[in-house]
Order: structure tokens, then sequence, then C-alpha cells
């Protein structure tokens, strides 16, 4: 094989195409995987924050595609706005575009400890999910010790809540509560078949299953419960874990790392004048890439890529992937509403009844806790849900998540947070900022302490509209990798899903190639690890 | 997490060190020179892994190196900042052949100003010494031992063996003097390195070693950061996670 002809050719480095290109790389392919952008993650990237302004203005100003070869692309980021001026230490920010929090058990660290490239990224647990709701900020009771420790709630109420939990945790498949209602939307099941009250059946609805409206159907709501009260002490108490500097776009690094590891070839931040069909020509290759500034076109058998990189010309001849995953096909990504907000710490909530002051911290940490008020503690990292019509000027369909990082994340400098803001957008939303500035004020005003803290040092809004998905009915030369889930505890593990579904579909075109080379009987061939702490000395 | 006590000697402190270049130099093998000429005892690096790790004993501590080498990702300037992000300590390395292998090293050390953390202890080593030697030096084993985990280096030297002239000396194109003071100036160690000799690799590494804030790095790491890379000594970090570590327990638990 020559210098400039790969097995596969991976444009885009979001999440999905990384996984796909390092698997690729590990069954033994030639990997070439390429990004217009100087950064790696494509929409799913970490940025730091003079970054974040640049990828503001080229999005604004529409010249982020330039001349090249996807110009036909209709804006994907639109009614952006922000506020606030470059902070200090605007480099030691690594603010992700795509804020995500991962279940402990799934596909995503599965895949992650699988390759290895759990090795390269830290990550930490999520210490709190918490609801909006009656005006005030509550922790969700999100287990049976939870349930058990909590105040808030009636003798009776408990019981009824613990029977839920019962229920969700285990093989509910063919239980006859279900049965005829598993698409019935979910919080009337809650209050038909297990006489919850209305407050609780918001907390399970939106804050445990995180649905985004009240007429999310049931079932794919109990899997969801279910995958995050297993993955409830793998790790630790909590069933999220948070990706350390920034998330998504940081694992993505990760994985294009282990691609290159393995032989996987990167070039960033040069535009792809052109993509062709070369298979007239020549039996072999099939398909060239034409860099600016880069003398050889680079040829490939299979082109792997991301919905943002489908070339107008070649858009018969490319398929998207689907994966088996009911979750992606019901929540099919529309547009997001989102925000990004730094502020002064701490993030400031009302203690989760499962850990009382004596027990929360570790000894250290014990005088601080105790100079804090009685009710509230300091916490690093959480997640608070605004039902529908929660909030006074809010929406009152969907509900609005928020993801709050502080310093421990490793995504910000000392004592700075970062609160990101999501909602799904109609096509009738057109302002990104009218639709969430009262859900910031909101959460500025019931996570930290009254003052100026409550104005944001720099915020931004912004309505993203993923790219539409090609398919085709002619044999694929073009795999498209499809969008993932938004849901902020879904969106990675359904990348994940995707990139192993694009691996396997990609492996069946090389293979009827008869490309040798590479070969692979799962995702992730295992890994000859040595224990090196065994090191002797 | 209560450690202060038990002090540094016996504790190995891991220092995230990361490999810069250009394609061709002998990154990868100055690694493997003093990864394997001080542990042939050892088992065999891990394969497919994208680092090395290497204790360093300095007096009356032991440091645990963390090798990161660039994986070819240098070729088209497409370095993640995750590969900079932590490391303590980078070799930069030029080809004492080449002048314009040291024009590239110093875009590299640029780059480490500019994107790495500001306390980085920065060594600039000249590799290939031997082919400007006297041909006395040929005597030390040539070939690195088997190291399947260079896989890793896509750039894997193929020029080394054409340039063995007769007159060694006039192959040298970095002066030494040049090198040297610019390495001053910079505020760099520098070193003068032949990996298939061994001539001046393990220097680098403890005088890396010497001029590590260990005491700093051990402060920190209790505070909110990691060490190196890796969540590996997360576990003691508050509310750090060790992926592996858990998965592996959990694994066990399993198997009762």
């Amino acid at each position: 094989m020559s210098d400039t002809h790969f097995n596969v050719i991976v444009l885009g480095t979001g999440l999905t195409e990384s996984i796909a290109a390092a698997a690729l790389s590990k069954a033994g392919f030639k990997v070439a995987h390429l990004d217009q952008n100087p950064y790696y993650g494509g929409d799913e990237a970490s940025l730091t924050l003079d970054e974040l302004i640049q990828w503001v203005d080229s999005n604004t100003t529409n010249e982020a595609h330039g001349k090249s070869a996807f110009h036909a692309q209709t804006a994907k980021f639109t009614s952006i706005s922000h506020s606030g001026d470059l902070l200090p230490n605007s480099r030691q920010y690594s603010i992700s575009l795509w804020p995500s929090i991962i279940p402990s058990t799934g596909p995503l660290i599965s895949s992650l400890i699988g390759s290895g490239v759990s090795r390269y990224g830290g990550y930490k647990l999520l210490e709190r999910i918490a609801v909006f709701s009656s005006g005030q900020v509550r922790n969700v009771p999100g287990s049976k010790e939870d349930v058990f420790k909590n105040k808030d709630l009636s003798l009776l109420e408990k019981r009824r809540l613990m029977r839920f939990l019962m229920f969700a945790s285990g093989e509910f498949e063919g239980k006859p509560e279900l049965e005829g209602n598993e698409s019935s939307p979910f919080s009337e099941f809650l209050r038909a078949k297990f006489s919850l009250k209305d407050d609780v059946v918001e907390a399970v609805t939106y804050a445990l299953a995180f649905c985004t409206s009240s007429a999310d159907p049931t079932l794919p709501a109990l899997h969801r419960i279910r995958r995050y009260l297993v993955s409830s002490g793998r790790y630790g108490a909590s069933p999220f874990l948070i990706g350390q500097y920034g998330g998504a776009g940081e694992i993505a690094q990760g994985f294009c790392r282990a691609s290159a590891v393995h032989g996987g070839v990167y070039i960033l931040g040069r535009k792809i004048a052109a993509v062709s069909d070369s298979s007239d020509s020549s039996e072999n290759p099939r398909l060239s890439v034409e860099l600016e500034d880069l003398e050889d076109k680079l040829t490939c058998d299979l082109l792997v890529l991301s919905p943002n990189y489908v070339p107008s010309n070649l858009r018969s001849a490319a398929v998207t992937v689907s994966s088996d995953s009911e979750r992606v096909n019901d929540d099919s990504p529309a547009s997001v509403a989102r925000c990004i907000a730094i502020f002064d710490g701490p993030i400031i909530l009302p203690y989760s009844p499962a850990q009382p002051p004596a027990a929360a911290g570790e000894a250290t940490e014990g005088d601080a806790a105790s100079t804090e008020s009685e009710s509230h503690s300091k916490v690093d990292t959480a997640v608070l849900v605004f039902p529908p019509g929660s909030i006074e000027g809010g929406n009152a369909t969907v509900a609005a998540t928020v993801l709050l990082t502080g310093e421990g994340t490793m995504s910000s400098p000392t004592g700075k947070c970062i609160a990101y803001i999501s909602i799904p957008a109609l096509a009738s939303d057109t302002s990104a900022e009218t639709l969430l500035q009262p859900y910031l004020r909101a959460t500025l005003a019931s996570i930290t302490q009254p003052g100026p803290q409550s104005v944001p040092l720099f915020s931004l809004f912004y309505l993203h509209h993923p790219p539409a998905s090609p398919t085709s009915s002619s044999p694929p030369k073009l795999l498209v990798t499809p969008n993932a889930s938004n849901l902020l505890p879904e969106s990675m593990d359904s990348a994940t899903k995707n990139a192993e579904a694009v691996f396997w579909e990609a492996l069946k075109v090389l293979q009827s190639d008869g490309q040798e080379g590479g070969k692979a009987e799962s995702f992730w061939p295992p890994l000859e690890t040595q224990d090196e702490d065994e090191e002797g000395w | 997490m209560a450690e202060s006590g038990s002090g540094t000697a016996d504790k190995s402190v891991q220092v995230k060190l990361v490999l810069l270049g250009e394609a061709a130099v002998g990154k990868s093998s100055i690694v493997l020179r003093f990864v394997s000429n001080e542990f042939q005892a050892n088992k065999e690096p891990t394969i497919g892994a994208a680092f090395l790790t290497q204790k360093c004993r300095l007096e009356d501590r032991v440091l645990r190196y963390e090798i990161w080498d660039t994986a070819g990702q240098e070729r088209f300037h497409s370095l993640a900042p995750m590969y900079y992000r932590n490391a303590q300590a980078a070799v930069v390395v030029y080809d004492v052949t080449k002048a314009s292998s040291l024009e590239k090293a110093k875009s590299w050390v640029k780059e480490l100003q500019r994107q790495a953390n500001p306390n980085i202890v920065i060594a600039l080593a000249g590799n290939k010494l031997d082919l400007v030697q006297p041909s006395a030096s040929s005597s030390g084993a040539t070939s690195t031992p088997e190291s399947e985990d260079e896989a890793d280096d896509a750039t894997a030297t193929p020029g080394e063996a054409a340039a063995a002239g007769d007159q060694p000396e006039s192959l040298r194109q970095v002066p030494r003097d040049e090198a040297e003071a610019y390495a001053k100036e910079a505020g760099l160690l520098f070193f003068e390195t032949s990996a298939k000799t061994g001539d001046g690799v393990v220097e680098i590494f403890t005088e890396i070693a010497k001029k590590i804030p260990i005491e700093h790095i051990l402060a920190s790491s209790r505070g909110t950061g990691r060490p190196g890379a890796a969540g590996r000594t997360g576990g003691a970090q508050e509310g750090g996670v060790n992926l592996e570590e858990n998965a592996a327990k959990s694994k066990d638990a399993c198997n009762c």
C-alpha cells in the first residue's frame, strides 16, 4: 500500500467518528482521520475560552466552512449571542460543546476500558442530582437509601416510591403493571400504577428517567431508569460519571490517540477541497480526498464520515448507519437550545439526605462543612433539572437540564464554575437567549450565595441544529455516522453504540472487497496489559 | 488520603513526560534505550500501550516516569491538547546531523511554553551523536530490544543506517555550542545523546528527575489535580474514579 492510500478515511473527529477510528485502527486497518477544524472533537469539542470565542466568531460570520466540499450544509448553529469578555486564565477552561454525564455501566465505559483509553483521562462521580420544584431546589431521591432517609416524604409515599424503584430495577418486562402501557406517557403510568403524588412523579420523570416531556413513553423511560439504578454502586453511590477536562471532547482525543498509536494518521485544520469517486478510472482505489496545501490526494476504499462532512456530489452514495439502539431512534435529535455560563463558585445545594453533614466529607472536609449552613453544602458537580412549567417564563411542555461543573472537573480555573443549560428547541423558537435566560437566572439564584455571583461572568446562548442524515439504497461507499441522542446521560453512550455499528458495517464493506490486513472478532480486542504497579525494583 | 506522615521515600512520584521533535530524530529510540537498558530483567512493555513507564531512583526518592510518545501525531501538527496536559517534563529531540531539526525543536519548545503546565521541565536532546563521533563508540548494543509497544511510532526512523560516513564530524550540522547556547537562553536542560550507544540517555532522565519539583507535585496531587495523566492514582483523589480498577473489582466480585 502506498503512503497515501488507506483502507478507511474518517472525516470528522466527533466522539462517534473517533471511537470508530480507534476500533478500525486496532483491527489492523490503515486509517487516516481528518478534521477541518484545528481542534479535535468537531461539534462535540471541548474548547478553551479563547477558542470558544473564536468558535462563536466563525459560526456567526459563517465562514466556518469557507470554500470546501461541504458548503451546501445549512447553518448548524444559529441565534448565537454572548456577553462578557475574555476572562483571565482563559486557557485553563475546557468548555464542552456537548455536555454530558456518563452512566457507570454502559457502552462508553465498556469502550473506554476495552480500548485502554480510560487511562488517558480522569473521571469524577457526579455528586448530586436535584430538581427545581415549587420554587426551590430539591434533591432527587435516586436510590433506596435516599428514599429511606428522605425527610420530605411521608411514610406512605416512601413505600410507594420504594415499590416503584424495586419494580424499575428488576425484570419489569411482562409484569402486569407494564402490560399495554409500554408507550403510554410515563408520568401517567407512575400516577396510575404506583399512585405516586405529583412532585414525586415529576422528580422521577425528569430527574431519574431524564424524560423531556410528560408525553415521553413508558418503556424507554423504564429502561433508562433501570440502567442508572444498576450503574449506581459501581464506582460509588452516584450512577453517573463526569469526564474531566470538558468531557466528550477530551474523550474523543483519547480515542484518536489510541487510533494513532495503532498507526492512524491524523491531519487536522486543513480544508477538504474535494471528495471524489475515482472507482471508474481504476478498480481500487475507489475514493479520493483532496486537502488544501497537501499535494497528494489521499485515497481509500471506504469513507466513514460525520453528517457534517457529506459531500454534496456524493450524497447519493452515502448511507447513514443505523444502530439498533431503540433510544437513539426514539429521540432522533432535534434542535437544541444551549447556554454556557461561567460564574463564581461555589455551587451550593441542599444536603442530600443520604449524606448527612457528619458523614458528608472526609475528615479534612469536616471543618469546612460545619461552617456552612445546616441544610446546604458545597458541591463540585451537579445536575439540576427544571421540569416543564417549573419557572415563570420557562417552557411549559419540555424540561431543561443544567449540568454544573466546578474546578474539581479540571475544566475551569480555581473558583470558577460552568453551567450548561439545554432544552429541546422547537421550530418556532428563534432566540436561544429568550428561551434560556429565565433558566440561567433561576439556576444562579438558587445555587450561589446571593450577591454579585448571581450574574454570570460570561454567557453564551445558541441553537444547535444537527445535520440531516442522508440515506441511500445503493451499495454504500460512504458510511455516515448517525446523530447521537441529546439526553444528558444518554448522549455519549449512544455515540458509542453508533460507533460500534459503524465499525461492523465498515468491516463488512472492507471484507467484501477482500482487503487483507484487518479483521476483528470483537469491537475491542483484548488488551494485553501488565499491571505496571507490580514492577519490582 | 492521609499520606503526609509517610514521606516520599518509599512512595514513587508519578511524572508524566512527553516527547517532542521532528519525525525520525530518534524520539522512540531514546525512550527504549532508557526503559530497556535500565530494566533488562523487567517484563516487556505493555503491548499497544500508548506510554511506557520507567522508574528512576534518585538518592532518597523514586520517580515513576510515564513516558508519552507522539504516536506520529506530530507529523501534521495534530497533537491533541490532551498530550501536553499535566506533563511535568518534556524531552525535545533533534538530530545533530540535521540543522532543520533544531529549528523544529525550537518551535516545539514554544508550543510547550504555550500549551503546557508553566512549571514544566524541558530537556533538549541532540540525538544521533554516534554518527558524528569517531568510530570508537560503535560497541554498544545496536538494536533496541523487541518492544511491540512501538507500533507506537509510525515515524520509525528509516534513514539512520544510511549516514555512516568516513569523516563523522563532517556529518554534524548542529554545533554543540550553538544548541547549548540556545538551551541556556531558553532555560532548558541540554544533552547530546546517542540512543544507539546509550550515551547521554540516562542522564537526561536523571537530570530531569533532579529538577522536578516533587514536593510541589505531591502537594498538588493531594489537592485537586491528578499526577501524570492517568486516573490511576485518582482513587485517592476526592471523588476521582479509576475506571479500570473498579471494573476489575466488580469482575472479581462476580466470580465467587
